[in-house]
């Protein structure tokens, strides 16, 4: 899972995929999480910080990280090659 | 250390066209408590969904109708609609404020009777009355409507059965500028039907015309249909003086004010956009008092307003079942009341809203109810903040028609609780449950 590279990301959560010409508002924990998969950390680090930080139970959180995943691939700011590739 | 609270991650799309014409978003309204009980303690008593009716909104918009209309008309007597919400707690509540019964069936009829509503105060409407109900109604002294004239000349043979004298009044469907024209029920105005059943009413023996009815139709947004309308009943009030010498008891104006709920593909909210009981009392009462019948002669003026009374003092509490995202990213949400408890969703964008502030980001979502029905929709699309299942939800304005139409289906029917004056709940109408469903049931033995 790997963010395209037509996607800009600013740090006030506002987001614009040059391929596409979409453009996005992420809340303060979307644009958190984006930037962790944008820095190349997996699921079990994410969460291991996310945990740490924030009054969530891991199975919330991971309902909540997958959907927005899928949120993100439908846009096209994440590309998934192989349809079977779990996270 | 102190963990921060958490927020569910949220990306939205930003669309660019026309502007939201109400400027700024609004922050969303919630609803945590229903005269003075809070939300979560009801759902916790009475279990979830549970429809909520509060006794205080009934009395008030009731008090805010009779004085719209008392202050403009000499004569004005209000007649409780029975289908659009016949528990009895809530027909005691208008019967108590002074309401007579408008009811469209013996089912309807029986149960005013039961209620302690004297027969004399009962207007019978609808087109289904058979020679038995007929008979109810000539044994009770009811103010029956005839509907058509099969009606009438079943109604003239069950007299002479009886031997007794029947009060009747006609409905009549007329044009009053509006679009659809009801014209299914009763006798047509302006091609001379209603004036031809007039007529033979009058020459009927049993017959005693007291009065002329008229119900143009539901969810009226133009206060001047009513003026156009009770203008021709006034026409025909003052042709049946002048050919009979008769001078007629009232014109029951019928029902069809809106309530403040907001019709599917309205352009603004119905709060906004309905007229208000004065609107509505201003042009009838103009128009009855500008007309020729002398101010003496001035007939009573019945009023058979339902939905308008009741919709804003019902709620239904229900709770988030899931969240879910559609394959085109779509959110959508599932909540545990359906659309077989709100009828009602299928023509008015119902308000829902959640009873503590919730995140300040909304999203355009889907509501759908519990059932596995693909029609089972309430909202196709209303902005709301993410929430998590479990979170209680309220949906207000479904007063009226809701726990008549209501349908039993896949699930139980829920408990129905009043909140009296004091503040104190009760239940209406007990939750369903499998045993009393199954004792109208019975199974063959094989």
């Amino acid at each position: 899972m790997k963010i395209t590279g037509e996607i800009k990301i600013s740090d006030n959560g506002f987001v614009f995929n040059s391929r596409t010409g979409d453009s996005f508002n992420l809340n303060p924990f979307g644009l958190e999480l984006l930037k962790n998969i944008e820095s190349g950390k997996d699921f079990d680090q994410i969460k291991n910080e996310v945990l740490d930080r924030f009054d969530i139970d891991d199975l919330t959180f991971e309902k909540d990280f997958y959907e927005f995943c899928a949120l993100l691939k439908h846009h096209q700011i994440i590309s998934q090659d192989d349809p079977l590739d779990f996270n | 250390m102190e963990k921060i609270v958490y927020e569910k991650p949220v990306i939205s799309k930003i669309t660019a066209g026309v502007p939201n014409k109400f400027g700024l978003p609004t922050k969303l309204k919630t609803i945590s408590a229903i005269d003075g009980i809070a939300v979560e303690k009801l759902m916790e008593d009475y279990g979830s969904p549970v429809f909520v009716i509060s006794e205080k909104t009934i009395r008030e918009t009731y008090a805010d109708a009779k004085q719209a209309f008392e202050t403009r008309y000499p004569k004005v007597q209000f007649a409780w609609s029975y289908k659009t919400n016949y528990l009895d707690a809530v027909c005691s509540i208008f019967h108590d404020e002074g309401s007579w019964a408008e009811v469209v069936s013996a089912f309807e009829f029986e149960k005013a009777l039961s209620l302690g509503v004297n027969g004399s105060n009962i207007i019978f409407n609808g087109p289904e009355k058979s020679a038995d109900d007929l008979k109810l109604a000539i044994n009770h002294n009811a103010c029956i409507h005839i509907d058509h004239f099969d009606e009438l000349y079943l109604l003239i043979k069950v007299t002479r059965e009886l031997n007794k004298k029947a009060r009747v009044a006609i409905r009549i469907n007329l044009d009053a500028g509006i679009y659809p024209i009801w014209d299914r029920f009763g006798f047509n105005y302006e091609n001379g039907e209603a004036w031809n059943a007039i007529n033979r009413i009058m020459l009927a023996e049993n017959l005693d015309l007291i009065g002329l009815h008229t119900h143009i139709g539901t969810y009226i947004m133009s206060a001047n249909a009513y003026a156009i309308a009770a203008s021709k009943l006034a026409n025909l009030y003052m042709a049946t003086h002048r050919k009979f010498d008769h001078w007629l008891k009232y014109v029951d104006l019928g029902g069809g004010f809106a309530s403040k709920n907001t019709l599917k593909g309205a352009y603004m909210p119905g709060t906004e956009t309905c007229p208000s009981f004065d609107e509505y009392a201003e042009a009838i009462s103009n128009a009855l008092i500008s007309s020729e019948i002398p101010h003496e002669n001035l007939p009573v003026l019945f009023l058979e307003t339902g939905r308008a009374l009741i919709d804003d003092a019902g709620y239904l509490l229900t709770t988030v079942l899931a969240n879910k995202r559609s394959t085109h990213g779509r959110r959508t949400m599932v909540i545990d009341a359906g659309v077989n408890l709100l009828f009602t969703s299928f023509w008015y964008n119902l308000g829902v809203y959640p009873t503590r502030e919730l995140s300040s980001h909304v999203e355009e979502s889907t509501i759908y109810g519990p059932l596995c029905m693909n029609i089972d929709v309430i909202r196709d699309a209303i902005n709301f903040p993410q929430v998590k299942t479990g979170e209680k939800l309220v949906i207000e304005r479904v007063g009226a028609y809701n726990m008549t139409q209501w349908m039993q289906f896949i699930t139980f029917r829920p408990n129905v609780v009043l909140i009296d004056l004091d503040g104190k709940p009760h239940i209406i109408r007990k939750k369903e449950e499998l045993a009393s469903l199954q004792d109208f049931e019975q199974n063959p033995k094989r």
